[in-house]
């Protein structure tokens, strides 16, 4: 407040804050209330007051009711007498399932993508940017209503405790089913966020909502075969590797949630924000859930599928964040220079995390390589050890290897002529994403076409030219020939290395940066705000450091 | 504390859009407690300026400095202390005066007794107290441009950029507006109000600064600018008698031009200040001339804008 306290006049309050004040019981509720509202994120108070003034809100609440009612009755005049004797809970509850699958996987999801894209649009969300909220504060703020109002909604369709009393069915599965839908409604309503972030455009806009819908069709789609199948053909709820893998679900349901979350928020902050280290750390997060997960599965199957599984999902998640990462700006902001890492140790193993291209490259290659080395030292334990009988070959190892090389060599060569191109015309994110997919697909086709037309006969063999033809290679690979093409690796190795070290060289800027000192009038300030983080340190042995 | 740098502060800004270059090598300070003007014809840049300062948008170079922080580099400590008003309204369907006011005084992190002081401030001082349960879409232009306003102050920011917040308004509308606006800068609130309405500038203002096509042309009072531009003061001088000999002693005169005849009403341009009137009024008299009446007005922010600018466009 600034020195002439503004709120210490006289002026007349309005009839309902002074209402506040008194003490009616109903009144110090209201207050009570209000004051535990404060600790709700305020888009979210926001738009319950415009929710409950809103027609929509009544109309989806009766439409639901409706339907559950119809259907309830439909289904028991269908059944008729059977619903004594035979299973009828699922085929009861696949009928609810759609009536709550509607709003919870459509209409929440767009629900929260046009609430933000119309903030977008009418300019508002520039005055909420300006607030003391923080971005990702906007983005959570978004599917709350909609998708509180739906639960609302779905909570009323009690008809679904029904099916429990039927036969067929069991409590689990119906919580089971219920939950999911309830996670995947959250998962699509964080997609549809992230899509109105990426364009101010209205005519953009108009495109992703159609799109957007689309896409929310055939998911709802998708997930409700998936429930079909859960619902008809028994979950074996009594076996332990049910429930791992549900907890293996979940953890990458979290993992893509919060980078969806950094992702958007990270969208729609300001320019001078670092938008890419919390991004880098899910990745990596992302990484050891594959590596962990899929060893986790191989080791306790024996089953060597699981290693070129972890290797060939890995270089899936790698060379979409990959390509992302190496269209970064490589221009730290101040801002961004004052957090740097200062010490040694610091400087080695967190500059990666730092945002540009070349630590984006760098920050790719060693992550990827440290998921391929876990894999390779995983596969080699596993092998030594008595009761390994399916793991006894070595094509995992040249399959991880060399995936590891192509990840590694078409980034680096997408990431150059990134750097070519850079100064002539603007270059982004969505250009080295097209880069990267139009190199790869060409470093596949191209030699596989040459090869064909070079063929006398009918069929072309594999030969020296599809060494970075990496579909055809990987498949050799994984067919068990590799041995066949002993100059295979080599040569992917030594191109994987010369690529890595041109572009570490052209990265050197980037790891040069050091961190700025903090201005004295913000330090000043953050004093003001936080007192506490200011207390002087005592020395308490003469060998403790003091700033 | 009472900070000693400027409230607002450009240096040196710049920001381009392509080849368009919408604000260039702009600079100039705001201290506490003074609204400043900013005038300038459509597209002269001023709202790119005003939301660099709101940390809407970055510049292409330079800085910009709101109570000593950059609008780059700590955005969230200057949103802190500023207020922004843009050209349009930003509100929402199904909310009252009252709920909106409370969304954005929570959005500013205002709690409690906190939160409640300050709604029933603003509401106060907008005048809205008894508009507190209307609907938003119910309200007409000035009480939507008052509410506005109040959502840029909810927060008690020490600086309030304003977009042309008098437009559309009627008369009686503006002039509440302005009261509002000369009560907040006695406050000790700083000021940047953009205005196409230059009367109501050289009313409200303690200084304006000039924009045309990205370039801050003049900054000063009214006065000062007035005095840079040398502008020509407008006389009129009744005499009593021998009205052609007058007019033809002031054509002779250096420094007057576009002398007027109209029976004994003469008129005239004159380049000088105020002294260098009384003295010509001085030998007029001594030139044995009946004066019976002479007056001369300075030339309005108006004139001064229309002579400053060259309605340039890019």
């Amino acid at each position: 407040m600034s020195a002439a306290d503004p709120y210490a006049t006289n002026a007349p309050a309005n009839e309902r804050l002074e209402r506040l004040t008194h003490s009616h019981w109903f009144e110090r509720l209201e207050l009570f209330l209000e004051r535990a509202s404060e600790r709700l994120n305020p888009i979210l108070v926001k738009e319950a007051r415009q929710a409950m003034k809103s027609r929509q809100f009544v109309i989806t609440f009766t439409l639901v009711l409706v339907c559950g009612w119809g259907w309830s009755l439909m289904g028991v005049a269908l059944m008729r007498e059977e619903i004594y004797y035979s299973p009828g809970g699922p085929f009861m509850l696949i009928g609810y399932y759609f009536v709550i699958a509607a709003p919870l996987l459509v209409v929440v999801p767009f629900a929260a993508f046009r609430s933000l894209a119309g903030e977008i649009e009418d300019g508002t969300f520039e005055l909420l940017s300006i607030t003391a909220l923080s971005s990702r504060q906007i983005i959570t703020g978004k599917p709350g209503m909609p998708f509180c109002r739906c639960s609302c909604t779905t909570r009323r369709c009690r008809h679904v405790a029904f099916t429990y009393l039927l036969r067929g069915i069991d409590i689990i599965t119906i919580v089971l089913i219920l939950s999911y839908t309830f996670l995947a409604s959250l998962l699509f309503a964080m997609v549809g966020l992230l899509v109105a972030t990426l364009s101010t455009n209205r005519a953009w806009q108009v495109l992703f909502s159609v799109l957007l819908l689309l896409a929310l069709l055939a998911g709802t789609g998708w997930w409700s075969v998936f429930v079909w199948a859960m619902l008809f053909s028994t979950p074996p709820l009594d076996q332990w590797e049910f429930w791992i893998s549900n907890v293996a679900v979940i953890t990458f349901y979290v993992s893509y949630f919060v980078m969806g979350l950094f992702a958007a928020s990270g969208l729609i902050s300001f320019a001078s924000d670092n938008r890419s280290t919390r991004l880098r750390w899910v990745m990596l997060a992302q990484q050891a859930l594959i590596v962990g997960w899929l060893l986790y599965a191989t080791l306790e199957g024996r089953e060597i599928v699981g290693l070129f599984f972890a290797s060939g999902i890995s270089a899936v998640h790698w060379s979409i964040m990959g390509s992302l990462l190496i269209g970064e700006s490589a221009q730290l902001s101040p801002r961004v220079r004052r957090s740097l890492p200062q010490s040694f140790a610091g400087r080695m193993l967190l500059t990666w995390f730092n945002p540009g291209s070349g630590t984006g490259y760098v920050f790719m290659a060693s992550s990827f390589g440290a998921a391929t080395w876990v894999i390779v030292v995983s596969g080699l334990l596993s092998m030594l050890t008595p009761f390994s009988n399916r793991i006894n070959n070595w094509d995992w190892l040249w399959f991880s290897l060399a995936s590891w090389c192509y990840v590694i060599i078409y980034l680096g060569c997408a990431r150059l002529l990134f750097l070519m191109l850079k100064p002539y015309y603007y270059v982004g994110l969505l250009f080295t994403f097209l880069i990267t997919v139009l190199l790869t697909a060409a470093g596949a086709a191209l030699p596989f076409f040459l090869q064909l037309w070079l063929a006398e006969s009918g069929r072309p063999e594999y030969s020296l030219l599809q060494t970075y033809n990496w579909i055809w290679s990987l498949y050799e690979i994984g067919d068990g020939n590799s041995w066949a093409y002993p100059w295979l690796l080599p040569i992917l190795m030594l191109s994987a290395a010369c690529v890595f070290l041109l572009n570490l060289f052209f990265a050197v800027k980037e790891i040069e940066q050091v961190r700025l000192t903090t201005p004295e009038r913000v330090v000043q300030d953050e004093r003001e705000l936080h007192p506490e983080r200011f207390v002087e340190k005592k020395q308490a042995t003469p060998w403790d450091e003091v700033d | 504390m009472v900070s000693s740098h400027p409230m607002i502060e450009l240096r040196r800004l710049h920001r381009f859009f392509g080849d368009t270059r919408a604000v260039n090598d702009i600079s100039f300070e705001v201290p506490r407690g003074e609204v400043f003007g900013y005038i300038g014809p459509n597209g002269a840049g001023k709202t790119t300026s005003m939301r660099i300062l709101a940390t809407l948008e970055l510049p292409t170079y330079g800085d910009a400095y709101v109570d000593g922080f950059s609008v780059v580099n700590d955005p969230d400590r200057v949103r802190r202390r500023l207020g922004f008003m843009p050209d349009f309204y930003g509100t929402y369907a199904n909310v009252n005066c009252l709920e909106y006011l409370d969304f954005f005084a929570r959005a500013h992190g205002l709690v409690g007794r906190e939160r409640h002081r300050a709604l029933q401030y603003t509401m106060s001082f907008t005048k809205l107290d008894e508009l507190a349960e209307k609907p938003i879409r119910g309200l007409s232009k000035g009480m939507k441009q008052r509410l506005c306003l109040g959502r840029a102050m909810i927060h008690d920011p020490a600086v309030l950029i304003l977009d042309e917040p008098a437009a559309g308004l009627d008369p009686r509308a503006r002039i509440e507006l302005r009261v509002m606006i000369r009560e907040l800068a006695a406050n000790g609130k700083s000021i940047l109000v953009s205005s196409h309405i230059l009367t109501e500038l050289a009313e409200m203002c303690d200084r304006v600064g000039i924009i045309e096509r990205g370039e801050l042309l003049a900054t000063g009072s009214v006065d000062d600018i007035q005095r840079e531009q040398r502008t020509h003061r407008e006389v009129k001088m009744r005499v009593l008698e021998n009205a052609p000999a007058a007019a033809e002693w002031l054509r002779r005169r250096e420094g007057i031009t576009h002398v007027l005849e109209d029976g004994a009403l003469l008129k005239f341009s004159h380049i000088g200040e105020r002294e260098d009137e009384a003295a010509l009024l001085r030998e007029l008299i001594l030139a044995d001339f009946a004066v019976a009446e002479f007056a001369s007005h300075s030339r309005s922010l108006e004139d001064v804008f229309m002579q400053v600018t060259k309605g340039r466009v890019q």
